[in-house]
């Protein structure tokens, strides 16, 4: 049975910073089947049309976590994105580089930063020096503690992530989802005896430069979903440590805020956040706000049914205990 | 049709422009907002932070009040939407009713999961329907460019809103072409405003809605639309600090999405509160005919 071949038209990202005064991007025409795989797709290119293109590969396998690329803007595995849905979508394939990274030469980047921001994070298990690992025999767990890992352990440290994330893009004191993801891990971890030195350490060192905007979970090919346990690591450090940092502050005044009226009273807000010092810092910026919206001075009015409003507060603002 | 409002906090106060906005269009095109004066705020996304279980009972309690009136519930806020859809779908784990139910029903609040949260950008498009707009449209917005700007919660996480695509969304500028403007496609439009920091490192923050409207600009768009709140203010209020972010002036109109339609329809500029914008949205008006209505 002969397969039904599908005209492919590949734009690449072309750059190497040695030679090459600005990146460009070359376009290779193939014929191949509707399943190919791009990472299949782009070493036929190097083997038949181009040897030079450069890229980074191994499992072929979407295991090993080396052939991220953006495809059509998309942070996607190579290996595992078949051509059939892009070219249908888009008409064409664009294949360029992840972003957020240095740009080696065409298609690989610079993962120094990346893998420095997973250093930061101490990513190995830290014992209690007097409560050695029993010899010989593995550390039990029960069903429940290793729930508490959620989808954590999936992570093959492709950068997809990072490559997404735009606190990473605007910040360099964010370490990145990845991290993060990896963070939560060893907190959650029964063996480790380091969690709450974890968690202190990581609210002053780019925990709350997490946005939230899910774009790391959306990324990531094997569903770590690092937001979502950057929020988990959020709420578990403000239960160890209280909120310390303008990000904690933020978010536990915000909380408390709400409980007053059951709406935000956003002046009350900058001021439970930034402290007078900080009120007086926005000052500028609030008057010219005040000017075309009046209602900031304003608190609202409390809601109907604040009474139930308290109560739930009453009865559930109990932060749990740490692991 | 017949929904609960839920304006949220930042349409009630500083965004008050979108909530004239919203009920200007709903009462154009016949859907009827009831009041719920015993709504509380979605959270943000600040109160999950700092407590997730908490923030999932308050939002059960605005769940369950939509419920006993037998109405869905209408949001004009990404973040509302995000946090509310979110309640609906976490309260389906048995640990979180458990403890959620512990706090609410001593209080006689029962909520059987059933309402439905719509965000405005989907009741027009699907309910209402973008050929039934079209028809409607007394002054087309011809040749203004605008740039969707969708705020995150809209999209993500795309496995649990259940909705439209977090990479490749549509419905905002199936809309905008209902309307007769041209819209822009730019990698930024699902991208994040960086609200959510913009108390706690407002230089970062100003970086992340620099590099958002810097890329609707540079892909043409006279202007952007957004159908959060949260977002217009990174956009629009916080705009000068994201031209010093950025090293230069940006002048970009910041329309809220009920606005782009209200203008379509024929409402005039007061009645939809655009001179309460920080930026001048006149330029993007001065690229529009005069309504054909009277």
């Amino acid at each position: 049975m002969t397969e039904t071949l599908v005209k492919a038209t590949f734009d690449v990202y072309r750059y190497d910073p040695a030679r090459d005064p600005a990146p460009r991007y070359d376009r290779y025409e193939l014929e191949l089947p509707r399943h190919t795989p791009l990472l299949s797709a782009l070493l036929k290119i190097r083997a038949e049309v181009d040897p030079s293109l450069t890229l980074r590969y191994s499992c072929r396998s979407a295991i090993c976590g080396s052939c991220a690329m953006q495809v059509n803007s998309k942070s996607r595995l190579a290996c595992e994105t078949q051509i059939g849905p892009e070219l249908d979508r888009d008409g064409r394939i664009v294949v360029e580089p992840m972003r957020n990274q240095k740009v080696l030469r065409d298609l690989v980047v610079e993962q120094e930063p990346f893998w420095r921001n997973y250093d930061r994070i101490r990513p190995h298990l830290i014992l209690d020096p007097t409560k050695p690992m029993p010899e010989g025999k593995e550390t039990p767990m029960t069903p429940a503690q290793v729930d508490r890992f959620m989808e954590t352990p999936r992570c093959i440290a492709c950068a997809a992530c990072y490559s997404a994330c735009p606190a990473v893009e605007a910040d360099p004191a964010f370490p990145g989802p990845m991290a993060l993801a990896k963070l939560y891990r060893f907190v959650v971890d029964p063996r480790d005896q380091a969690h709450q030195d974890r968690l202190v350490r990581i609210q002053t060192d780019g925990l709350w430069l997490c946005m939230r905007c899910h774009l790391c979970t959306e990324a990531c090919p094997k569903d770590v979903r690092p937001s979502e346990r950057i929020r988990d690591l959020k709420e578990m450090a403000i239960a160890v440590q209280g909120a310390t940092e303008t990000g904690s502050r933020h978010a536990v005044g915000f909380k408390e805020n709400i409980r007053e009226r059951g709406l935000l009273s956003e002046m009350k807000l900058v001021r439970q956040t930034s402290g007078l010092t900080g009120l007086l810092a926005q000052a500028p910026q609030g008057l010219r706000m005040v000017r075309k919206k009046p209602e900031i001075l304003k608190r609202p009015h409390p809601i109907e049914g604040l009474d139930e409003v308290e109560k739930i507060y009453d009865a559930l603002d109990h932060p749990e205990a740490p692991p | 049709m017949k929904l609960a409002y839920y304006p949220g906090c930042v349409a009630q106060e500083s965004g008050k422009e979108l909530d004239m906005a919203t009920r200007w269009v709903c009462r154009s095109l016949g859907i009827e907002l009831v009041e719920f004066p015993n709504f509380s705020c979605c959270g943000s996304g600040f109160t999950d932070e700092a407590n997730e279980t908490l923030n999932v009972a308050l939002n059960v309690r605005n769940l369950a009040l939509a419920e006993k009136a037998g109405l869905d519930l209408l949001t004009v806020c990404s973040t509302c939407q995000g946090m509310l859809s979110l309640a609906n779908l976490r309260y389906q784990d048995p640990a979180v009713k458990s403890r959620v139910d512990g706090a609410l029903t001593p209080l006689g609040i029962s909520y059987r999961g059933t309402t439905k949260v719509k965000h405005l950008l989907r009741v027009l498009t699907e309910d209402i329907g973008t050929e039934k707009i079209r028809a409607r449209v007394a002054r087309p917005l011809g040749g203004l460019k605008i740039g969707a700007f969708y705020g995150c919660h809209l999209l993500r996480p795309a496995d649990e809103l259940e909705w439209e695509s977090a990479e490749e969304p549509h419905a905002f500028e199936d809309l905008l072409k209902a309307v007769g403007a041209t819209p822009v496609y730019y990698r930024g439009r699902v991208m994040c405003c960086g609200f959510p920091i913009q108390f706690v490192k407002p230089d970062t923050a100003s970086r992340v809605a620099g590099r958002q409207i810097e890329d609707a600009k540079s892909h043409g768009a006279d202007a952007m639309a957004t159908p959060c709140p949260l977002c217009h203010i990174s956009l629009d209020a916080y705009q000068n600090q994201a031209e010093e972010a950025v090293g230069h002036s940006l002048d970009m109109p910041v329309f809220h999405l009920p606005q782009v339609v209200g203008l379509a329809l024929g409402a005039t500029p007061e009645e939809l509160g655009l001179g309460r914008h920080l930026v001048s949205t006149a330029p993007a008006l001065g690229k529009i005919a005069a309504p054909a209505r009277s």
